[in-house]
Formats: C-alpha cells, sequence, structure tokens
C-alpha cells in the first residue's frame, strides 16, 4: 500500500501532470457562461478526474492499511486479491462521486471570486468546524469499524463491494473537508495535499470515542512522534 | 518479601491476612470518589460506566468526580485482548495491595501483610471464600465490606463458587506468549498498543480469566443486570476481584517457571510498554500521593518486585512430549521432539479453510451452523496431518467465532464440532471445542466505543477435533457442523450474534 502511494505522488510531482491545482484566468469577470467555459477549458474534465483520482491515490491510499488488512485475512488465499481489488474500486467510486461535487464547488467558487482569499478563508473555516463535531466524530468511528465478510463466491464478492462501498461513505464523511482544501488553493497544492494528508493519516490512529463536540487533533500521532525521536536520540 | 498466600489455607475464613484485607477495603471505600486512593477511584482505573455503575447504585447522580487529568491519567486502563493482559493486571494488583497495606499499617496490622489468592483449581477451594459471601463480619453486623450482594454465581441464583467443569488450564500448556489474530492466540494474548478492551483474548485471559469473571458475577435474572464481576467496567469493585487475579498473576508466573519453551516477550514494544511508542503509559495511584508509571519489562521478574506465592507449583501436568504426534501415528517424528513440547514450533501462516454463510444468532438453548469448507485449503490441511511423521508439524487448527455482539457479559456458552445430527452434546466431550465466556462484549459492541463495536472474537483451537475425523476418515467433508449451547437458555430479548464462524489453519 505505502509502495502504490509512493508511486502515485512520484507521478504526480512528475511534472505536475494531472495535478488539481485548479487553474483559472486572473483577469476577474463577472460569472458568466463565457467565463465558466474559460474555466472548462482551462480545467478540462478528463484531466480533473485524472488529477482527483491520483489525488486519492496519494492521499486515502494509506489510509486503507486496516481494512485492507482485515479483507486478505478474512478471504481465501486464492480470492485475496479478487477481494482486495473489489472493495478498493468501491470505496474508490465513493470518492470519485464525492470528487465530482467537491470539484465542482471548487470551479464555482473560483468563478464567482476567482482572486479572492475569502472563499480559502471560508472552506478552512468550515473544515475546521467539521472537524469538531459529532459527526465527524461518529464517521471516523465508522472507519474503525470493520463487517465480517462472506468467504465464498459471489456473496463474498458482494460483502467485498458492500464493505468498500459503506467504507467510503464514512471515509468521505469524516474527511470531505480536509480533501476540499487543497482543491482551494493553487500556490502550494502539494504542499497542501502533504498537510492534509498527514493530518488524515494521523486522525485514524485515534481510537473511536463517543461523539460530541470537542477539539480534535492527532495527539496519538505526536506523543508517537516524540517518543521515536526520544528513543533516537538515546540511541544516538 | 512479601508472600501471597492461598485464601483458603489461612486457618480460618477470618484469619488475620483476610481480616485486614477487610478492614483496608473498609477504610478505602469510605473515602469519596474524587481520591484517587478511594476504592471506586481504583475500580474506575480498571473500567467505568458511569450508567451501569448508576443503575447497580455505586454512583449518585451529580456526585463529584475527579478532575479532568487525573481521570485521564488513570482511569479506563485495564488491558484486555492484548499482551499487556498480564503485566498490566500485575502493576494494578501491586499498586492495589500497596494501598490496603498502607492502611493496615496505619491501622497497627502487620508491615508484611499481602494480598491473598483464591486458587479455585485446588479440591473443594472452588466455592467463593466465606469471609466474602456474608453480610456479617468479625468487626461488625451487616457491614462486611468484603460482602456485595451483586455476585450471582454460576446459576444466577446468589450460590457462588467456580464451575470446575467450565474452566481448565489448558493455556499452561501453550510455550508461546505471543499469538496471532485468527490463529493461536499464544499464552498471553496478540500484540497490540494500548488496548482497553481489546478483540482477541490470550488463552489464559480467556480460559479461566474470563470464565471465573461470568461464573462468580453472573446476573441478576430479575431485571438483567450484571454481577459486578461479570463487566469489566464493574468487576473493580468487587473485592473478590483481586483474589482472582492474584491467582492469574500466579499463573502467570508458574508459566514462565518451563523456560526455555515458556518465555515471556522479548521485543521492545512489549517491554518498554504503550508508552515508549506515545501512547498511554500504565499509571497508578499510590498511598503517599504519588504516581507510579510502570513498564511491562518492569513486571517480569517477581523477585525483583519484592513478593512471591506460596505455592508455585505445576498447575498441570508437563504435557507428554509431543503426544499430538503420538496420536497422528508419527511416533517416529515424536522421539525428536524436544522433552516438554506439545510439537515442534508452528509456523505463523494462518490461512483461512472455511466459513458460515450467514450471521449467527445464539438464543434459547442451542443453536447450530455449518461452516463450509474451501476444499484446496482442507486437503491441505489432510496432507500436512498425513505428513506428520515426515514433517513432524502438522498444521494447527482454529475455530473463530467473529464478532461477538451482545449486551449481557454473563452470557457462556459451550461450543461443539462435528457433532452427531441430533446427538446430546454432553455425550460428547471429545467434541468439545471450548467454553467461552462473554466478559467484556458489552464494551465491545458499542458503536462509538474504543472498538468501534465490532464486538469480541474468540478462537478455540480444534486441532484435536480435527486429528479424531482425519483418523476416522471423516475429514473429507464439504463442511463442518458447529453448535453453540448457552450454559442456561438465553431468554427471549437476550440475543448474541455472531458475525461469521470460520476455520482457520496455522502451518506452513
Amino acid at each position: 500500500m505505502l509502495f502504490l502511494t509512493a508511486a502515485a505522488w512520484i507521478l504526480l510531482m512528475a511534472g505536475r501532470r494531472g495535478s488539481l491545482a485548479l487553474t483559472h484566468c486572473a483577469i476577474a469577470m463577472p460569472a458568466s457562461a463565457a467565463s465558466f467555459q474559460m474555466l472548462l477549458a482551462l480545467n478540462p474534465p478528463v484531466s480533473l478526474a485524472t488529477g482527483w483520482a491520483l489525488m486519492l491515490a496519494t492521499m486515502m491510499l494509506p489510509l486503507l492499511i486496516a481494512p485492507v488488512r482485515h479483507v486478505h485475512n478474512s478471504s481465501f488465499t486464492h480470492r485475496r486479491g479478487r477481494a482486495i481489488a473489489l472493495f478498493v474500486a468501491a470505496y474508490a467510486v465513493v470518492w470519485m462521486a464525492a470528487g465530482v461535487m467537491l470539484i465542482a464547488l471548487a470551479l464555482a467558487i473560483r468563478l464567482i471570486a476567482p482572486e479572492s482569499i475569502v472563499p480559502v478563508a471560508v472552506a478552512a473555516a468550515l473544515a475546521m468546524l467539521w472537524q469538531f463535531s459529532p459527526l465527524k466524530q461518529r464517521s471516523l468511528n465508522r472507519c474503525h469499524s470493520h463487517r465480517e465478510l462472506a468467504a465464498f463466491g459471489r456473496s463474498a464478492d458482494i460483502d467485498a463491494v458492500r464493505f468498500g462501498f459503506t467504507h467510503g461513505i464514512w471515509c468521505v464523511c469524516s474527511c470531505w473537508g480536509l480533501m476540499f482544501l487543497p482543491l482551494m488553493i493553487s500556490r502550494g497544492h502539494a504542499a497542501a495535499m502533504v498537510a492534509v494528508s498527514a493530518w488524515m493519516f494521523a486522525e485514524r490512529l485515534e481510537r473511536p470515542m463517543p461523539a460530541r463536540w470537542r477539539l480534535r487533533g492527532p495527539s496519538t500521532a505526536l506523543r508517537m512522534l516524540v517518543a521515536q525521536v526520544g528513543m533516537k536520540l538515546q540511541l544516538g | 518479601m512479601y508472600t501471597r498466600q492461598n485464601v483458603w489455607e489461612l486457618g480460618g475464613p477470618w484469619a488475620d491476612p483476610i481480616l485486614w484485607y477487610a478492614r483496608g477495603v473498609a477504610a478505602m471505600q469510605a473515602r469519596a470518589l474524587a481520591l484517587p486512593t478511594a476504592w471506586r477511584f481504583y475500580a474506575a482505573i480498571h473500567g467505568l460506566d458511569q450508567g451501569l455503575w448508576q443503575q447497580l447504585g455505586y454512583l449518585s447522580p451529580g456526585e463529584q468526580m475527579p478532575s479532568q487529568p487525573l481521570q485521564t491519567q488513570f482511569w479506563l486502563q485495564c488491558q484486555h485482548g492484548s499482551w499487556f493482559f498480564l503485566p498490566w493486571h500485575r502493576g494494578y494488583l501491586l499498586a492495589f495491595e500497596a494501598n490496603i497495606r498502607a492502611v493496615v499499617v496505619q491501622l497497627g496490622g502487620p508491615a508484611d501483610w499481602a494480598l491473598p489468592y483464591w486458587n479455585y483449581f485446588k479440591p473443594n477451594e472452588n466455592p467463593l471464600p466465606p469471609a466474602f459471601g456474608s453480610p456479617d463480619w468479625p468487626d461488625g453486623k451487616g457491614n462486611n465490606p468484603l460482602y456485595i450482594p451483586q455476585r450471582y454465581g454460576p446459576n444466577n441464583d446468589g450460590n457462588v463458587y467456580v464451575d470446575l467443569s467450565q474452566v481448565n488450564l489448558n493455556a499452561m500448556n501453550d510455550p508461546d506468549f505471543s499469538g496471532i489474530p485468527n490463529g493461536d492466540r499464544g499464552f498471553g494474548g496478540i500484540d497490540t498498543g494500548f488496548e482497553h478492551g481489546g478483540q482477541y483474548h490470550g488463552q489464559l485471559e480467556m480460559q479461566p480469566h474470563d470464565q471465573v469473571h461470568g461464573l462468580v458475577g453472573g446476573q441478576d435474572p430479575s431485571p438483567g443486570l450484571p454481577g459486578l464481576m461479570s463487566d469489566p467496567d464493574t468487576a473493580g469493585i468487587d473485592p473478590i476481584f483481586y483474589l482472582h487475579h492474584a491467582n492469574i498473576d500466579r499463573l502467570w508466573q508458574i508459566w514462565t517457571q518451563n523456560p526455555p519453551t515458556n518465555a515471556d516477550p522479548t521485543d521492545p514494544k512489549w517491554l518498554n510498554g504503550p508508552a515508549s511508542i506515545g501512547q498511554r503509559a500504565f499509571s497508578m495511584p499510590m498511598p503517599d500521593g504519588t504516581s507510579w508509571n510502570y513498564t511491562p519489562t518492569q513486571m517480569v521478574n517477581m523477585s525483583a518486585l519484592g513478593y512471591t506465592y506460596d505455592d508455585l507449583s505445576a498447575a498441570v501436568p508437563t504435557p507428554q512430549p509431543a503426544q499430538r504426534l503420538l496420536a497422528l501415528g508419527a511416533a517416529a517424528a515424536a522421539v525428536n521432539v524436544r522433552p516438554g513440547a506439545t510439537t515442534v514450533p508452528t509456523p505463523t501462516n494462518v490461512e483461512l479453510v472455511g466459513a458460515s454463510q450467514a450471521p449467527l444468532t445464539i438464543q434459547g438453548s442451542q443453536v447450530s451452523t455449518s461452516v463450509k469448507l474451501d476444499p484446496n485449503v482442507r486437503r491441505k490441511v489432510s496432507a500436512s496431518l498425513a505428513a506428520a511423521a515426515e514433517t513432524a508439524a502438522p498444521d494447527r487448527v482454529f475455530l473463530n467465532l467473529e464478532n461477538i455482539r451482545g449486551t449481557k457479559d454473563a452470557t457462556r456458552f459451550k461450543v461443539y464440532v462435528s457433532l452427531p445430527q441430533g446427538a446430546n452434546a454432553a455425550h460428547y466431550p471429545e467434541l468439545l471445542a471450548g467454553d467461552v465466556s462473554l466478559f467484556g462484549v458489552r464494551k465491545a459492541s458499542l458503536k462509538d466505543g474504543e472498538h468501534a463495536g465490532q464486538g469480541l472474537t474468540h478462537v478455540l483451537e480444534i486441532s484435536d477435533i480435527v486429528d479424531k475425523l482425519h483418523l476416522r476418515n471423516q475429514l473429507d467433508a464439504d463442511s463442518l457442523d458447529v453448535r453453540i449451547v448457552p450454559d442456561k437458555p438465553l431468554p427471549a430479548g437476550e440475543q448474541i450474534s455472531v458475525g461469521r464462524v470460520s476455520i482457520f489453519r496455522q502451518g506452513a
């Protein structure tokens, strides 16, 4: 999984092919059919879809380590590859559908306020609000839930797909705000992706907890980091 | 050096060590919950569910709670379903014992007081020690601090004892401390981080630990509330809890006396504990107001910790060398197996052999399901058993009850494999895969709990049963029947669900 993630990053960064740093015309102009067409010309749907898929690969694959391990361990040896492929495909479908909405929203904001910092600030505030909400916690909790899977035939395929869908839905519910942020940032888009990836990975290290409003951060990851650094210093 | 003694062999029901224990308990019980050395504070270190405590009358609405930092540091720590189960509980007992001893000394008692243990396996010592069963005690009428009404016993009728037909010491024959999911869970549990209520219980944890919790606690038959010992969130309120855990701690020590087969982990992740990787530290409040943080590496040497037990003799007969190989007709291979080992070390490759095709609901007096086997993997198992004489490493086979969910921790049941249709299970003890107690199932089933409602997954080794089927040429089957027989028929509305019943092989 980490190898695939690394490959996706290399592909993304190599010539910034497929990058989803949305481009827009720097000349301020009112939202109109013409400006919408110009925006689409600058950001063709195929390249948007490719960019979004690459973005998902780089940012989401590390989050799939635990559920993919669950699918792997619950399946017959000869079915493992197929089950994992079905799980990942169903999961990706959910995120691709979510991408249509998130990218459309990002494009719309660009159309309305192409050069303004306000939309970025509003997006960041919304993402922050969502981060602290009970719904975010509930979604995160569900991401830790790995359902039992049928082992034989069509039932096994259906269960792998169903698990991919449900896991994808809870993952979107949990991470949509964070994933929206890099879409809003043109300059420093890659850096934003790295930061958001690290954050999402870190928050999965937290244990499920009762859903309520709370300041939520990757404290476990930070403590792990500090512990690792401490050990290295001791060894050194 | 403090010596923990057998509670049944102290010289009388209210011999000095138990009377001083009662006085110590009374003093801790008198302290307000907000104090770290209070009885209920210590119980909450093991586990706490505020709603359940209120229902059982151990927490008043609006009662002053400890500060949030104290709760965060100390409460909800018990390690279950984890390879930290044994070292965490050893430290917990040591700190608890130090708190009781401080009171004992303050009251003029012996400075070498030590916590007694309850060895329910010893002949005639399986009933609840009498000092715990009477509301009266030498120091007063009706206020015995060791007595609690919420102990219902195996039949939920208040007659409290450990039913010896439901407990065993098979864990003592597992040479590996660390286990793996779906396969051998190991003597001490599987590799985890800080795990408050984990999914996979290690061998000793499952049997006899879980079983004794359920047998002693039972369940109030009328409102259906658990006995205190039956639920990890209330168990620490019951004074007998600490004597039960002293026995589990004693069994760990006995297990380590058979080196080099039985050795504690040497992995730094285990030795240095979860705090070393940034997770919560094991931390206990001490009688002088300080906190004591400890790691498993500090728990492995009992003499260095300054205590021992009055009896550390072998708990079970040493297994015959390679008895499994002999049973499989591989006597020549058995000759080469080191004495004391039941077989050669098992590879850690674990593979699914078969699974049920629908979730199972346990209700009434018994339920059955069929575990469909994959023919290719089943043949692999058969081939490994047939080749035991050459390889000396037959597959081990494990029955998994995956994602057991429910609300009643006192539920216990027996699991049989391959019983004939309509047969009375009691007549086929050789087909008994094991006894299961659902200690921890309520908490593990909470969707917003630490384990996202995945429930418990219990693993039972069925290698002996599979060997018998192989020797009788009955293993060449499309499926194996699994029958679950609850200790008592589950009343309507008390359903336990099992997500999947599966069989895994562990071998090359």
